[in-house]
């Protein structure tokens, strides 16, 4: 079942349209991945899903309830079901990773006692494999590091779905690997529904049940990623093949 | 009579240059001509050079242009022919009077539009103020304290010494005109009156801009292009709260500490100077500026004060939060913040004045 279901949804930035027209859903419990070459809109489609950026046409439904972009209260609830991974981490650089960590906790429930925050914040990082790093800041870890300490964060308070944006973005094979191997145990363990933004053709091919590829503005194939790259359509084809069409 | 000018073998920019200098001067006389037999290193200032002399040069000779170079010059993309990137029809269209008169209604629209904004966000920070004091949420704690330590602890030195400085100057400066009227003893009303009323609160003011409100801007901003406000929205934390409600409150609060040692600083400048030029007690001084300045006088400093206080945290936080997506940006919201926090306090200044006298 789709957790969420996209109709004729337009986004952009002010009068601009970037995309247009996507009619889409993202199916619980498996790993979708928004696939486009740089500048196609992946990481504008990402920011009206995690209720960031209100389309300028089209609707959006999230587990079954439509998300009203003017309204706090709707907003508020579909922050509370989510988590977002961004590009560079986006950790506080003012807190240390375990208080970051504990920031959405501290927000949200501040009667809970420190010890019970405490073995939240641990059970995140050991999610992650950064529970010895609790102590450092944002600046002392690597960017692999980060991305996993913004993923503990993303993850605390249990969401239905993680927005990851780039996560493989600047980082060496290995750690990229290793970030791989976490987005699936997540989704093997916790049965967790994750939205991927990448154009990295072996996350693509180690992490994905199904794509979403956008091309001129526009959805150019929705539909599971086994046999993707045998696809007959040009545009995939030249993607995976890494191949000019001419 | 006809002249060649033979090309070298490397033709990349420096020799373009050269060359193209030497070809206008010689064209002029008719007959020239440029071979290219030579050419065999080149880059795309040799292939510009190329589509230059051959489409803006009348009567100038182009002979044996290798084949490379034709066959890159066949691939070189040109600009599209007159200004480029065109100007809209819209920039353009009417007379000089009509677009000057357009630009300036479009800049005004804008002020006009950033001044809505600036007054929406100024509501919205007391609502969240409101609304952290009845529920007790969504500011992190101890952040205020942090704050208070900085806009406070970390200011007070500057604001003392800068205040005692201000105090010595004005005693200094009418100390000749009161000697001339035989008026010594009134410095002290001057002084303390000019302090309490007037300098304290508009220093501070534009020192708290300088320091404070630069900073809370390069911070905001540094947040919102590292994606970091838009993590915390995504948390379910509101940013305009969890951020601007702690340096409120901790403005609102560090502000009347500031405004007593300034006071005191100031007054104290003012004290030195008079006994050193007119040899007067600092006894008598306190004595004789009590008869004129009172807890009144002091009060209205601190509330215009805290006012200044505000106006620089919320235009910080205006063009902090407001900041577009590039580093450039944290550098020139930080000084539009302090020259928005400035005219602010000089404009409010400006109203308490005629409000009060």
């Amino acid at each position: 079942m789709d957790i969420i279901r996209a109709q004729g949804l337009t986004v952009g930035y002010g009068a601009e349209a970037i995309l247009r027209d996507l009619s889409f859903g993202i199916p619980g419990g498996r790993i979708t991945v928004v696939l486009g070459v740089s500048g196609s809109g992946k990481s504008t489609l990402l920011k009206t899903l995690a209720g960031l950026l209100p389309p300028l046409a089209g609707s959006l439904d999230f587990a079954g309830s439509p998300v009203d972009y003017s309204s706090e209260r709707s907003l508020g609830s579909l922050y509370g079901r989510i988590g977002v991974l961004y590009q560079g981490g986006a950790l506080l650089n003012g807190l240390s990773l375990y208080e970051n960590v504990a920031l959405p906790i501290r927000m949200h429930y501040p009667e809970l006692p420190e010890d019970m925050v405490g073995d939240m914040v641990h059970a995140g990082l050991a999610q992650v494999e950064m529970a010895d790093a609790a102590a450092k800041s944002p600046a002392e870890l690597s960017g692999g590091m980060r991305k996993r300490g913004a993923l503990a964060r993303a993850l605390v308070l249990d969401p239905d779905v993680v927005f990851c944006d780039e996560p493989s973005s600047g980082l060496d094979p290995i750690t990229s690997s290793r970030l791989d191997d976490l987005l699936l145990r997540l989704k093997e363990t916790l049965g967790m529904t994750l939205v991927v933004v990448t154009h990295e053709l072996r996350s693509i091919e180690r992490v994905a049940d199904q794509v979403l590829v956008l091309a001129d503005g526009r959805l150019h194939f929705a539909g599971e990623a086994r046999g993707l790259a045998e696809s007959g359509d040009e545009f995939i084809r030249t993607f995976f093949l890494r191949k000019d069409p001419t | 009579m006809s002249e060649t000018i033979l090309l070298p073998k490397r033709l990349r920019a420096p020799e373009v240059a050269a060359y193209l200098a030497e070809i206008r001067r010689k064209s002029a006389d008719g007959g020239l001509t440029v071979d290219f037999r030579e050419v065999e290193e080149f880059d795309g200032s040799a292939l510009a050079f190329l589509a230059h002399l051959t489409d803006c040069e009348p009567g100038l000779g182009v002979v044996n242009v290798p084949d490379a170079l034709t066959r890159a010059a066949a691939r070189f993309s040109r600009r599209p022919g007159g200004h480029w990137p065109e100007k809209s029809a819209a920039e353009t269209s009417g007379n000089r009077m009509g677009r000057l008169f357009r630009s300036l209604a479009d800049r005004f629209l804008a002020r006009l539009r950033v001044l809505r904004q600036y007054l929406a966000m100024l509501g919205d920070e007391i609502y969240h103020i409101g609304v952290y004091f009845k529920t007790r949420k969504g500011v992190y704690p101890g952040e205020t304290w942090n704050q208070m330590f900085f806009m406070g602890y970390r200011s007070y030195p500057i604001v003392c010494m800068l205040l005692f400085l201000v105090g010595a100057t004005i005693s200094i400066t009418s100390a000749d005109q009161m000697r001339l009227f035989g008026a010594e003893v009134y410095i002290a009303d001057l002084v303390g009156y000019a302090m309490l009323r007037e300098l304290v609160p508009l220093m501070t003011g534009v020192i708290l801009a300088g320091k404070v409100g630069a900073a809370v801007t390069a911070e905001l901003a540094s947040m919102s292009v590292l994606e970091e406000v838009d993590a915390l929205r995504t948390m379910g934390v509101v940013p305009e709260r969890f951020l601007m409600v702690p340096r409120l409150l901790s403005i609102t609060l560090v502000v009347p500490l500031l405004v007593a040692m300034a006071d005191v600083a100031g007054i104290l400048g003012g004290m030195l100077v008079a006994r050193i030029t007119f040899g007067m007690l600092p006894s008598a001084f306190l004595k004789q500026m009590v008869n004129t300045v009172g807890w009144a006088d002091f009060a209205w400093g601190l509330a215009k004060t805290v006012v200044f206080g505000w106006a620089v945290v919320v235009g910080a936080g205006f063009k902090g939060l407001t900041v577009g997506r590039s580093a450039e940006e944290v550098g020139r919201a930080t000084t539009e913040s302090v020259v928005l926090s400035i005219t602010s306090i000089i404009i409010i200044d400006c109203i308490f004045a005629f409000v009060l006298y």
